[in-house]
């Protein structure tokens, strides 16, 4: 006897949506992951379609608008496969689940990208930013302070306001870098996540806008590292932007994230309260297909495998980043779940563009499971392999964030695809 | 490095092959630093930098043969959350135990209080018999912060009474002789019960014997001593690699005759199923059979119920009841039985603690040093048991039980003590 309707395989943002509105569609949903998702590490901003095509320099405003000349350009990204509807539906579910289950705020709309300072000083194109984020909303203007602290190593001021300056994009930036106060004064490395638990403190913030003192009166805006406060995020923004006296904004860190934390911690709450079960730190190493079905999946336990079994399974399993599609030195690829076929290149010199971090991606990064438009996994002659088996978000091949910036859009827009059919 | 001093067993393949893939999990790190942001005591304290400073890359500057190169370790409670949370794999946690290890071999001298708090069933041979006495001193806070100055137990460590009456001998004795005592002839189960309910909370002991007997199982209690959790945790790999075989060397008759051996401390499960061969390095033909025999009872009862099999006459018991689940039970992946299990009881609403570690992490708060970041780490954990009901809560482990009552005044119960109630049977 199963106790499940669902089990969805991975916990990153694919996992995790699909999960939570299968669970708030009263299915008992089982989500098991290895470890956390890459929205830990992701700036916890929602990109849908940041560039078109995918090497252009100029960020898109309108990502609705610009997805049919995307896919003209892009005919093997997955977006093609579940279409322009789905991604709609995919963007106004998040933020449906997001307003009405958890105590994050996002803004946005499928038609137009917030344009954000990244860390780099670059802009950064994303359709759906928390409050804190898209307040640094750059075709606004003015004068901005960027604040960082010495103890952060990874986050310089310096270079963000060079390059944002430097771009004419209408702001006016300026730095500064302060000292940590108590209790972190004095450490030689500080994380984000250390630095977002002493916001929490009043004394702490109160340290931290002392020490500005004199230096924000000529700005309109003061950004800081996105380290605002975890749990108490919303009360540690007030409470900055009342004692500065002016609009307060985060820029999106190196890893671990903040705000992808924040992110991940409401849909996983909201996925609990709607009575879902989650085990994370096991991982799923076999399943059984069947007759066209998937009659089993196995999870590894400290002792033990687990057979699991569900009306539907869900595979969001992260593709190559996040172990969903594994590699080797021989140039083999394959799905190590239930061995789905990978169609792929064994000459590894193949794998990677010559530029490392280039807009066009990485071929390897694309290597994944062909489906169909219910997300079934397909063979070569397009045959379904298990009807009641889904993939979701980055383990479709063709899928890879880094071009054109799709990848939160598609793990959204294959949930909402994913939940049409078995909720 | 893999050589099995107790039993002196040839290394073999299978132990290798779980050596390095601890040591070697080093090289799947990405540096990601998501172990850093959930780990529970570098949130609290700047004295420990987290796990992927002293794990995976301290691990690549660790060899075997030169001195530990990095104090800060000590500072790691064990909880295990860093390798749960870890997307690649890495056995963090593990890596970290064997590096205390190492630690305190080139240190020389593992304090007094570490070797005291790793022999909780030395402890309880000694005071059990005068349990109303050792339980006054134990009490006295003037004992307490002479304790604390000479030992460095913490003056306000929530430790727990003695029993006078040991489990065993109630289940010897009056269990065992009692006229109403007629034990299934068909189905048998092992039960590990482990120090704390053999000295300190045979409560629990006699609630899992009422609800598996209950079930119609006869439950086996063979020779046993501690699991060796306590001594692993504080560094002593050989006495408690001493443990572990004389363990294993009892249940494996039982494993192999095809009993399943359950335990109600998620501790002592969880080194019988995965610690002896992951961490001690004590991989045989028999730890492993033992090992695969080994449920947490909560696991057990759920497998029960998913084959037909649980008795589900259960008296409804109204109550909305917060559940704390300890890292040391999330650390068998395999979910949390427990609350599909009590949520078969009518009336009962299980209120899931949603906070990652009540800090106790088995002895580590009990000291002196480290009590306030046990009592930091811990603090979610106390609000919320506070906030949805302040005078009972349910927990499978006990240190844990210990530390949430200590900090919140709340009754503490295992979850087979809501199920025997249930049943009527308490
Ligand atoms: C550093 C970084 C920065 C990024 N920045 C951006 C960005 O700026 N814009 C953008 O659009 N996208 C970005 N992405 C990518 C984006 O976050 C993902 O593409 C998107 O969130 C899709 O996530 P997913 O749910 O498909 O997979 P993932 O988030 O990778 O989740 C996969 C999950 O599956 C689990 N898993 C894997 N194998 C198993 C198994 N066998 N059993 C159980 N569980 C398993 C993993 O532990 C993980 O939790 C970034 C990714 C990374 C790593
Ligand atoms: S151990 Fe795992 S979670 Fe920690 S930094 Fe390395 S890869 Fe990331
Ligand atoms: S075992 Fe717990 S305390 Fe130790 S490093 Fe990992 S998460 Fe931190």
């Amino acid at each position: 006897m199963s106790r499940y309707d669902v089990v969805v395989i991975g916990a990153g943002l694919a996992g995790l949506t699909t999960a939570c509105q299968l669970a708030q569609a009263q299915k008992k949903v089982l989500l098991v992951s290895t470890g956390g998702g890459a929205l830990l590490l992701a700036s916890g901003c929602i990109d849908v379609l940041g560039f078109q095509p995918a090497t252009s320099k100029q960020p898109v405003t309108d990502p609705l608008g610009k997805l049919d000349a995307f896919l003209a350009e892009a005919p093997d990204h997955p977006y093609n496969i579940v279409g322009k509807a789905n991604v709609q539906t995919g963007i106004e579910t998040f933020w449906e689940i997001i307003h009405n289950s958890t105590a994050l705020e996002y803004w946005g709309a499928a038609d137009k990208n917030w344009l954000l300072p990244s860390a780099a000083g670059a802009v950064h194109p994303t359709c759906l930013a928390p409050t804190s984020l898209a307040n640094g909303e750059l075709t606004k203007g003015g004068k901005m302070l960027i604040v960082g602290f010495r103890e952060l190593r990874d986050f310089y001021p310096a270079l963000i306001t060079q390059n944002l300056n430097e771009q004419d994009l209408g702001v006016e930036a300026a730095s500064s870098v302060i000292n940590a106060p108590e209790p972190l004064a004095k450490n030689m490395n500080i994380t984000p996540l250390e630095l977002a638990k002493a916001f929490e403190r009043s004394d702490f913030r109160r340290k931290v806008v002392q020490s500005l003192q004199g230096q924000s009166k000529q700005f309109n805006r003061i950004g800081f590292p996105a380290v605002l406060g975890l749990k108490q995020h919303a009360e540690v923004l007030a409470d900055l932007e009342r004692m500065l006296g002016k609009t307060v904004f985060e820029i999106s860190t190196l890893p671990p994230s903040v705000p992808g934390r924040r992110l991940f911690e409401g849909l996983k709450a909201s996925f609990l309260q709607a009575g879902g079960r989650l085990i994370i730190g096991s991982k799923v190493v076999e399943g059984l297909i069947e007759n066209g079905r998937v009659s089993q999946i196995q999870m590894e336990t400290a002792n033990r495998l687990r057979p699991l079994t569900a009306e539907n399974y869900v595979l969001a399993t992260g593709g190559i980043y996040g172990g969903g599609i594994q590699t080797d030195l021989d140039g083999q690829v394959w799905e190590p779940i239930f061995g789905l076929p990978v169609e792929s290149d064994s000459n590894r010199h193949t794998w990677f563009s010559e530029r490392f971090l280039s807009n066009a991606g990485q071929p390897v990064s694309q290597y994944g499971i062909q489906v169909n438009e219910k997300l079934n996994p397909v063979d070569s002659n397009k045959t379904p392999i298990a009807e009641n088996l889904f993939i979701a978000g980055a383990t479709i091949a063709g899928a890879d964030w880094t071009r054109g910036r799709t990848g939160d859009g598609l793990a959204l827009a294959t949930a909402a695809t994913i939940t049409k059919q078995i909720a | 490095m893999t050589t099995n001093t107790v039993t002196d067993t040839p290394v073999d393949d299978v132990t290798l092959s779980l050596w390095h893939q601890v040591q070697n999990s080093a090289d799947y790190c990405v540096k990601c630093n998501i172990c850093t942001s959930f780990c529970p005591v570098s949130n609290v304290t700047d004295l420990f930098p987290g796990p992927k400073y002293v794990g995976p890359q301290a691990q690549r500057f660790r060899n075997p043969k030169e001195l530990s190169v990095d104090d800060s370790l000590d500072y790691c409670s064990g909880c295990g959350i860093c390798s749960m949370v870890c997307p690649h794999d890495v056995k963090v946690m593990e890596m970290n135990a064997k590096g205390r290890y190492k630690l305190y071999q080139d240190k020389k001298d593992i304090p007094i209080r570490n070797r005291m708090l790793g022999r909780s069933e030395l402890l309880g041979q000694l005071s059990s018999p005068v349990a109303p006495i050792a339980n006054f001193f134990l009490n006295n806070p003037l004992v307490r912060i002479l304790v604390e100055k000479i030992v460095g137990v913490h003056r306000k460590a929530p430790l727990p009474g003695f029993s006078f009456e040991t489990f065993r001998g109630w289940f010897n004795g009056v269990h065992k002789k009692s006229p109403n005592y007629k034990p299934s002839t068909d189905k048998r189960v092992v039960y590990y019960h482990g120090c704390s309910t053999n000295y300190y909370e045979p409560h629990v002991g006699k609630a899992a014997v009422a609800v598996l007997e209950h079930n119609g199982y006869e439950v086996v209690i063979p020779e046993q001593v501690c699991c060796g959790l306590p001594m692993l945790s504080n560094a002593e790999f050989d006495a408690a690699r001493k443990n572990a075989c004389t363990n294993v060397e009892s249940l494996v008759k039982y494993a192999r005759a095809g009993y399943k051996i359950v335990g109600t401390s998620t501790s002592c499960t969880l080194s019988l199923k995965s610690d002896y061969l992951h961490i001690l390095d004590y991989n045989t033909e028999e730890s492993r059979l033992v090992s695969q025999q080994t449920y947490d009872i909560c696991e057990f009862l759920l497998d029960l119920y998913d084959a037909g099999e649980l008795k589900t006459d259960f008296n409804p018991v109204n109550i909305t009841v917060p559940y704390h689940s300890p890292c040391q039970l999330k650390a068998h992946n395999m979910g949390l039985p427990a609350i599909d299990l009590m949520e078969l009881i009518p009336g009962v609403n299980i209120n899931h603690v949603q906070a990652e570690c009540c800090g106790i992490a088995g002895t580590y708060g009990y000291k002196k040093e480290k009590y306030q970041i046990g009592m930091d780490v811990g603090k979610p954990v106390f609000d919320q048991v506070k906030q949805i009901n302040g005078s009972l809560a349910v927990c499978d482990s006990e240190t844990c039980r210990w530390q949430i009552k200590g900090a919140t005044g709340a009754k503490m119960i295992h979850p087979v003590e809501l199920m025997a109630k249930a049943y009527g049977l308490i």
